[in-house]
């Protein structure tokens, strides 16, 4: 970031940081598919494979949303929508997931291992 | 092609000197006048075809045989109905007509903040079209215009993938409007123009755009889906395949039902102009409808399960949505009272716009409420998937949705054109349509609560009656959409020139010329007032001085 006095009119991320958010990509590929040969060959619970699954997931997004998508350097209100557009993605798992876990499910099908 | 010259420099004049030239400068444009009459013509063109479909429907509909049409073929009418009525007509309908129109002139802007956005959604939206036409031609869809799973993604041997590639480009469309929406009115409102003094229209068609960028994505993905689990059999939505179908009925409501408030928010802002300038009155409780819309935006987010009462979910989970959904109405509760305060002591002329937004405020109200009737799972589990359903949303799509878009297209038709229409023909095509509607919908709400399923061709002899009540309404209703458009295309050449204002309506769209000039503004003007800033005794005045006859 060289020009820090303009920051605000042409805030911009430098190609120094794009090649090394692309190799934490990468790196967080890898993971993705060492996560799923591990769990091929040890046995571990289903929900926790889930779980680390979504993480690397997730992690890859936020990189993305933030440099990639430059929220990280744009203004309050553009910011303010990618956090609404979590928000609404919030509401969509939270209240589906809500039906599944309450739904009357037979025991030997439950919604959870 | 005007009799009289029309004022000075405007949008509509050009200087294109060949015929290549002429199709550049409008279908190359990036005026958002322009973009908006492109819009205009098209969306017109899917409302008659939407409508063809209608007919077809309602003349099956007179006899209790299935006599004209095969159930398949009936099946193919109504998806194909539902599907441009939706994705073609409503959705887009007022946001890319009147709001591509408007929005700019009413902040005080030269054009949006992404003109070739603008112009680049319009041509999503004709390829989009383009799409769900072609499948139409080629033998239609079969499958509602919910595309319910696993029938959608397995079953249906019809054209489902073109339509959903349709809806999915046509989503896009919707989104480059949205968001050009919400940059214009962040970041192009003129000197004074604060929050607080926008017009109401602005105010909901900020809020309708939040929904389309929130929610637009999620259909996208799911039609997606439902693409990828009928072309390569991966299991999603299939339950053979080892997918849940209500997990499609989740995220395809998630968009729907706040989609149902895309259509109709744009309507509300809409009236509340109409309200301000025939009653000569600033909006009552201008903050309480300002925000009313952001509530909508806001709950319309957490009650799309009422879609889904009977279809399975949990029980917890129903009566969860069924409590939300009470929540949702109270915003459109806020609006009504608030208009009706509006016209309390106002100096109220039944122009014809006036008579489109009456007739709003009153169909709404039986949409609305019908809706609460639907949003308690005792009742819901008795009508749902009847006739009862299909009349709560014509009220509140037609009755609402569309009296909105006429009302407004009636409104600001001398600012876009320059002339005046009949108001005689305005006033009797405007009582028809409220005549003609009534006796289509009123109907099936009967009939629907007696037990006549949706999405039938045949029917029990009994309920001959009200079908036939509600086709011969279609007729009329018929008519009086078909008498607008007549006499709006002879406006152009014998309309009466309009001038700046013929409302005597305060806003800045008005202080331009009628058509206005190119850019807009000549000079970006300075706001100092609050909106509908009427004088306060102008009702009053109006009352005072009025004689038979006087035109306001
Ligand atoms: C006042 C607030 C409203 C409430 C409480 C409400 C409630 C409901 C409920 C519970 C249903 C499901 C009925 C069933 O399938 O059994 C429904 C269906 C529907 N509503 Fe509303 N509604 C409201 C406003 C609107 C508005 C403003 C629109 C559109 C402009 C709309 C459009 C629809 C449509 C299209 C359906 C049927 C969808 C389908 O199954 O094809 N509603 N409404
Ligand atoms: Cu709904």
């Amino acid at each position: 970031m060289t020009h820090k006095e303009h920051e605000h009119a042409h805030a911009h991320i430098g190609p120094a940081t794009y090649y090394k958010i692309f190799a934490a990509l990468m790196v967080l590929m890898f993971l993705t598919v060492g996560a799923w040969w591990v769990e091929t060959v040890v046995e571990i619970p289903r929900a926790l494979g889930v779980f680390i699954a979504l993480v690397i997931a997730s992690t890859k997004t936020v990189l993305i949303v933030l440099f990639f998508m430059h929220i990280k350097v744009s203004s309050r209100v553009v910011q303010l929508y990618a956090i609404a557009a979590l928000f609404g993605l919030l509401f969509l798992f939270v209240i589906t997931m809500g039906d599944y876990i309450a739904r009357g499910w037979p025991p030997q099908l439950g919604p959870l291992p | 092609m005007a009799t009289t010259a029309l004022p000075g420099h405007n949008y509509l004049q050009d200087d294109a000197s060949t015929v290549g030239a002429w199709f550049k400068s409008w279908f190359l444009t990036v005026d958002h006048k322009r973009i908006a009459l492109l819009y205009l013509l098209s969306i017109n063109v899917f409302f008659l075809l939407g409508g063809l479909a209608a007919t077809v429907i309602r003349v099956e509909l007179i006899t209790p045989q299935g006599d004209l049409l095969s159930a398949d073929l009936y099946n193919r009418a109504f998806t194909l109905h539902g599907i441009i009525m939706v994705f073609f007509f409503l959705i887009p309908g007022t946001p890319a007509v009147l709001g591509n129109f408007l929005v700019p002139l009413m902040i005080g802007a030269r054009d949006m903040a992404f003109p070739r956005l603008n112009l680049f959604s319009w041509y999503l939206y004709m390829a989009g079209g383009l799409f769900a036409l072609t499948a139409a031609i080629f033998g239609g869809v079969d499958t509602g215009w919910t595309f319910y799973t696993p029938f959608s993604s397995t079953y249906a041997n019809s054209n489902v993938i073109l339509t959903i590639a349709g809806a999915f480009i046509m989503g896009f469309s919707s989104i480059a409007t949205g968001v050009n929406f919400i940059v214009t009115i962040h970041t192009m409102r003129a000197p004074g123009m604060t929050w607080f003094r926008l017009p109401l229209f602005i105010w909901s068609s900020y809020a309708t755009s939040l929904i389309i960028v929130l929610a637009t994505p999620v259909v996208g993905i799911t039609l997606l889906l439902v693409a990828i689990e009928r072309i390569w059999g991966v299991g999603i939505f299939d339950p053979a395949l080892g997918g849940d179908p209500l997990l499609f009925q989740h995220l395809f409501w998630f968009y729907s039902h706040p989609a149902v408030y895309i259509m109709i928010l744009p309507g509300f802002g809409v009236i509340s102009e109409l309200i301000a300038a025939f009653s000569r009155k600033r909006v009552f409780g201008y903050e309480f409808i300002a925000f009313s819309s952001m509530a909508i935006a806001l709950l319309g987010f957490l009650v799309w399960g009422h879609h889904m009462f009977v279809s399975g979910q949990s029980v917890y989970a129903g009566l969860v949505f069924s409590f939300l959904t009470m929540l949702v109405a109270i915003p459109s509760a806020i609006k009504i009272f608030n208009w009706t305060a509006t016209l309390y002591k106002g100096s109220i002329s039944y122009r014809t716009p006036m008579l489109y937004a009456l007739g709003f405020m009153g169909l709404f109200v039986i949409g609305g409420l019908t809706g609460i009737f639907l949003g308690i799972v005792a009742i819901d589990i008795h009508v749902t998937d009847t006739y009862f359903v299909v009349a709560h949303f014509h009220y509140v799509m037609v009755g609402g949705a569309i009296m909105a878009y006429l009302g407004g297209i009636h409104y600001w038709w001398p600012k876009m054109t320059g002339r005046m229409y009949s108001e005689v023909w305005g006033g009797i095509s405007a009582l028809i349509i409220f005549v003609g509607f009534n006796m289509t919908f009123f109907p099936q709400f009967v009939v629907g609560y007696l037990g006549m399923p949706r999405r039938y061709h045949v029917y029990p002899e009994e309920f001959q009656v009200l079908h036939v009540l509600s086709s011969a309404g279609a007729t009329i209703l018929a008519i009086g959409f078909i008498i607008p458009i007549i006499y709006l295309t002879l406006s152009l050449w014998t309309g009466k020139e309009a001038g700046n204002n013929p409302w005597d309506a305060t806003g800045l769209e008005w202080q331009v010329s009628s058509p206005p000039p190119t850019h807009n503004f000549l000079e970006i003007p300075v706001v100092t007032t609050e909106a509908y800033a009427y004088a306060p005794d102008a009702a009053e005045q109006d009352a005072a001085n009025w004689r038979p006859g006087s035109p306001l």
